[in-house]
């Protein structure tokens, strides 16, 4: 479904990613490994658009839109999760996932049936989005990419600094995603749980892919050596 | 080549100061409107290219600039130019009152807060029947000095002050004030974190630049030897100081000395057509702005590789 | 004492005035985060295009407003579309610089097409009409302004806070990369914006030529005062904008009375005190 072939991306003079190769296929789940600093969300926003790239370097079904707007990528069905949740402050709840819906794809997924599956959420719906806690923040930021309706799902460190009560609720949302088929990127700290959720994994060094298998296979020892450069 | 470099300069510089004794009175107050315009233009880009400073009211300076000198000269009898080092030390002193209020604001908020500044300034000078009022001061201290000796000695000036802040602004970006005002421009948060006091030397870049301003004020009217709050403290100076600088190249020290002399050569040409002739330099600024944000040196530097660093020419 | 109470009164009108010039200042600032120099120059040119309307047709000022309305609309579009959304995202900078040449440019065009003379739009029986109120008298023509100015108000509040449109305008106030990210079109969206920042500056244009003469170069006093209540309201709060402009309003009327030449310095006294007492405005940050 998606294929990203020899993409470099730049911030003004500086190059964050260096001909990565790599590829996600329908329904699957895909775990990107890397330490900070190492290119991971670089590579998330170069695939939605916030990081313009070449258009041969990203291959959606085929086509090369490596480059378009968020706007188009969204359309194609291409959604992201921002790291640190991104939340509008100056909304409710119920606004931040109802304006995402609006400009996303029409679906199953609406801001009434992720009320439905998730009451807690519902009952906060009219409170500004950033009064929430953190986990519920992040619901709230996963559900506002749903609704938009992807076939692609990236997520970027959507557990990072929560309970683990919350990291299974927001896991258990993201497998209710998976469950309809939709494709997943995950962006992950904890390397453990990563290769648990996913089939394939890629680590990210450094702004390169510097392995990459299946997740039930990962030798912790080689993952461990590209995670941390060694 | 360095030495000749150095000779051509020195001749250059020579011709300058010999001006009075070749070139007539007009060519002599053309010469000082240059010379002051230039200097204004430079500490405005000192400012904004180099302190993220943006001040819509720099005007305010120049009234200031001017009417210290003629309050000084005229109420008390003394000579001009020696009056000019007071209104420098004046104009910094108002600066540094301004900035209380002024640096609580930022960016867009700053630049037309500046202009609130030079605003309520006008209408105070406007008032003070002490200062003249709406009529204004004469420099009355000139009469009696003898017309080539008052030309010549307010050209010197003027030269002096084009040539000065030259001097100033770019000892000034060569010390450790420069290489703050680099951190501060690339990255204000790093800056600050990594120690520098991004607030004094954002003050001290203002107190230089009002201090320039004000000099090239003073020396300005006593090309016309009459002050007025509505021409001096009139925008005309700064819409002219912002086109300089855009139209050179913002961030540059090569850019107002382009823009004066583009400035100078439309205004010579064309300043006849009136309305026209604004329009077009209007248009003009936008056009930079939209195309060319970098000025003519960025032009003139993509062409012929004089961009010691390369850096504009990798990345455009 | 009676005098004294019609100054204020009158203050209070005069400022809901400068309120409305400043609506669209305050939604460019707060959430396109530029400022339009221009500002004060477009009410000028609002109040002109009205002018000539009302010379060459039958229709009053505010009839000529049907007509003024959707031409400010357009040219607020085109601006954006062709001049600011160039050089939005840039640097605060650039937007600034560029509509700094808007501004001269406007001004000279205006000065060439109606020379430098000042005018003013008839305002007919309205100009000399009062209400008599408890020995205080207030004039229609301002009592009627400042009511439009608080319908106008109440209009966008409600637009931003209640409205679909709404939402994705906060949203990208708040935070401009991730309304994109949830496909937010962020410059059609500044386009519609600044073509109905131009709406409201048409209706405090042509108001503000029934009640003041004005001329090519009034513009930059207009764009003072309407900085001014913005900032003493209190940056991204409509509301503030709002009570800001009374707050110059009332000031200015006041030094006026001290001496007739320094009403607006008092204004802007007002608001450099106010900014060193209180930098971040007179009311809490609200809602845009
Ligand atoms: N907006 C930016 N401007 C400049 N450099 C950036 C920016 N964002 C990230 N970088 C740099 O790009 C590299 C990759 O960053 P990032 O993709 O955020 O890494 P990760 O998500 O793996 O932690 C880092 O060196 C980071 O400093
Ligand atoms: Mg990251």
């Amino acid at each position: 479904m998606l294929r990203v072939e020899q993409l470099s991306a730049y911030y003004g003079l500086f190059q964050a990613l260096f001909e990565v190769d790599l590829r996600v296929d329908e329904g699957e789940c895909m775990a990107l490994i890397g330490a900070n600093g190492a290119g991971k969300s670089t590579l998330l926003r170069s695939l939605v658009g916030a990081v313009k790239v070449s258009a041969d370097s990203v291959q959606f079904d085929g086509e090369a839109v490596g480059g378009a707007s968020e706007r188009k990528q969204l359309k194609r069905g291409i959604t992201l999760v921002p790291e640190g949740r991104r939340l509008f402050p100056s909304l409710s709840v119920r606004e931040n996932i109802e304006l995402a819906q609006r400009h996303g794809r029409p679906g199953r997924w609406d801001t009434e049936l992720l009320f439905q599956e998730l009451p807690a959420l519902a009952e906060v719906q009219n409170r500004p989005a950033t009064a929430l806690s953190g986990g519920q923040q992040q619901l709230v930021a996963i559900s506002r990419a749903l609704v938009t309706n992807p076939r692609l799902l990236l997520c970027d460190e959507v557990s990072l600094g929560l309970s683990p009560y919350a990291v299974d609720e927001v896991y258990r949302l993201l497998n209710m995603a998976r469950q309809d088929g939709m494709s997943v990127v995950l962006v992950e700290q904890n390397v453990q749980r990563a290769l648990a959720e996913a089939d394939r994994f890629y680590c990210v060094q450094k702004g390169r892919v510097v392995l990459d298998g299946v997740a039930a296979e990962a030798d912790h020892h080689a993952v461990a050596n590209a995670y941390f450069g060694v | 080549m360095k030495s000749s470099k150095i000779l051509a300069m020195l001749v250059l510089l020579g011709v300058l100061v010999a001006l009075p004794w070749i070139g007539g009175y007009a060519t002599q107050r053309l010469m000082v409107e240059v010379f002051t315009l230039y200097a204004i233009a430079l500490a405005w880009n000192l400012l904004a290219g180099y302190g993220g400073i943006v001040a819509v009211g720099q005007h305010v300076f120049i009234g200031i600039g001017a009417y210290s000198l003629f309050f000084l000269s005229t109420s008390f009898g003394l000579n001009p130019w020696l009056m000019l080092p007071a209104a420098v030390v004046i104009t910094a002193l108002f600066a540094l009152l301004f900035a209380l209020p002024m640096f609580r604001l930022r960016g867009a908020y700053f630049a037309v807060g500046t202009w609130v500044l030079a605003e309520i300034t006008r209408i105070a000078v406007l008032n003070s029947d002490w200062l003249g009022a709406g009529a204004g001061m004469p420099l009355s201290t000139m009469m009696g000095i003898t017309r080539w000796l008052r030309n010549a000695g307010i050209y010197w000036a003027a030269l002096a002050v084009g040539v000065g802040s030259l001097g100033v602004v770019w000892w000034l970006l060569r010390g450790r004030l420069g290489l703050a005002l680099l951190s501060v421009r690339d990255n204000e948060a790093a800056a600050a974190a990594s120690g520098v006091n991004v607030l004094r030397t954002k003050v001290i870049l203002w107190l230089v630049a009002a201090a320039i301003t004000g000099l090239a004020g003073a020396v300005a009217y006593m090309n016309t030897l009459q002050v007025t709050p509505s021409a001096s403290f009139s925008l005309n100076w700064t819409a002219a100081a912002i086109f300089i600088a855009v139209l050179g190249g913002i961030g540059t020290l090569e850019g107002p000395l382009i823009g004066v002399l583009v400035y100078f050569l439309l205004r010579e040409m064309f300043s006849s057509y009136g309305s026209w002739y604004f329009i077009v330099l209007g248009c003009i600024a936008i056009l930079t702005m939209l195309l060319a944000p970098g000025g003519a040196w960025s032009l003139l530097t993509r062409r012929r590789p004089l961009d010691p660093f390369g850096i504009r020419r990798m990345l455009s | 004492m009676l005098s004294l109470l019609e100054t204020l009164i009158n203050g209070l009108l005069l400022g809901a005035l400068y309120a409305l010039f400043g609506i669209g200042l305050s939604l460019s600032l707060g959430v396109m985060r530029m400022i339009n120099i221009a500002h004060g120059d477009l009410i000028v040119l609002g109040a002109y295009l009205s002018s000539v309307i009302v010379l060459n047709t039958d229709l009053d000022p505010l009839s000529s407003l049907l007509i003024v309305i959707p031409m400010m609309f357009v040219i607020g579009w085109l601006l954006q579309k062709l001049l600011f959304n160039r050089v939005m995202g840039r640097d605060p900078l650039s937007p600034l610089l560029l509509t700094f040449g808007l501004s001269i440019v406007i001004q000279n065009l205006l000065q060439e097409l109606f020379s430098a003379d000042t005018r003013s739009l008839p305002a007919g029986d309205l100009a000399l009409q009062g209400i008599e109120l408890g020995g205080v008298n207030i004039g229609v023509l301002p009592l009627i302004s400042a009511g439009i100015s608080v319908l106008a108000f109440l209009f966008v509040a409600h637009l931003i806070n209640r409205s679909p449109i709404g939402s994705a305008v906060r949203a990208v106030a708040d935070d401009q990369e991730t309304a994109r990210l949830v496909g937010v079109n962020d410059r059609r969206l500044f386009a519609y914006m600044a073509g109905f920042v131009l709406v409201t500056v048409a209706v405090a244009s042509v108001l503000y030529g029934m009640r003041t003469p004005f001329s090519p170069t009034a513009g930059p006093e207009r764009l003072i005062y309407s900085f001014e209540a913005v900032v003493l309201g209190g940056l991204g709060n409509l509301w503030g904008t709002f009570f800001g402009g009374l707050i110059i309003g009332v000031a200015q009327l006041l030094g006026a009375r001290i001496d007739t030449g320094l009403g607006p310095f008092f204004g802007h006294l007002v608001f450099l005190v106010v900014l060193i007492a209180r930098p971040e405005g007179l009311f809490k940050a609200g809602r845009a």
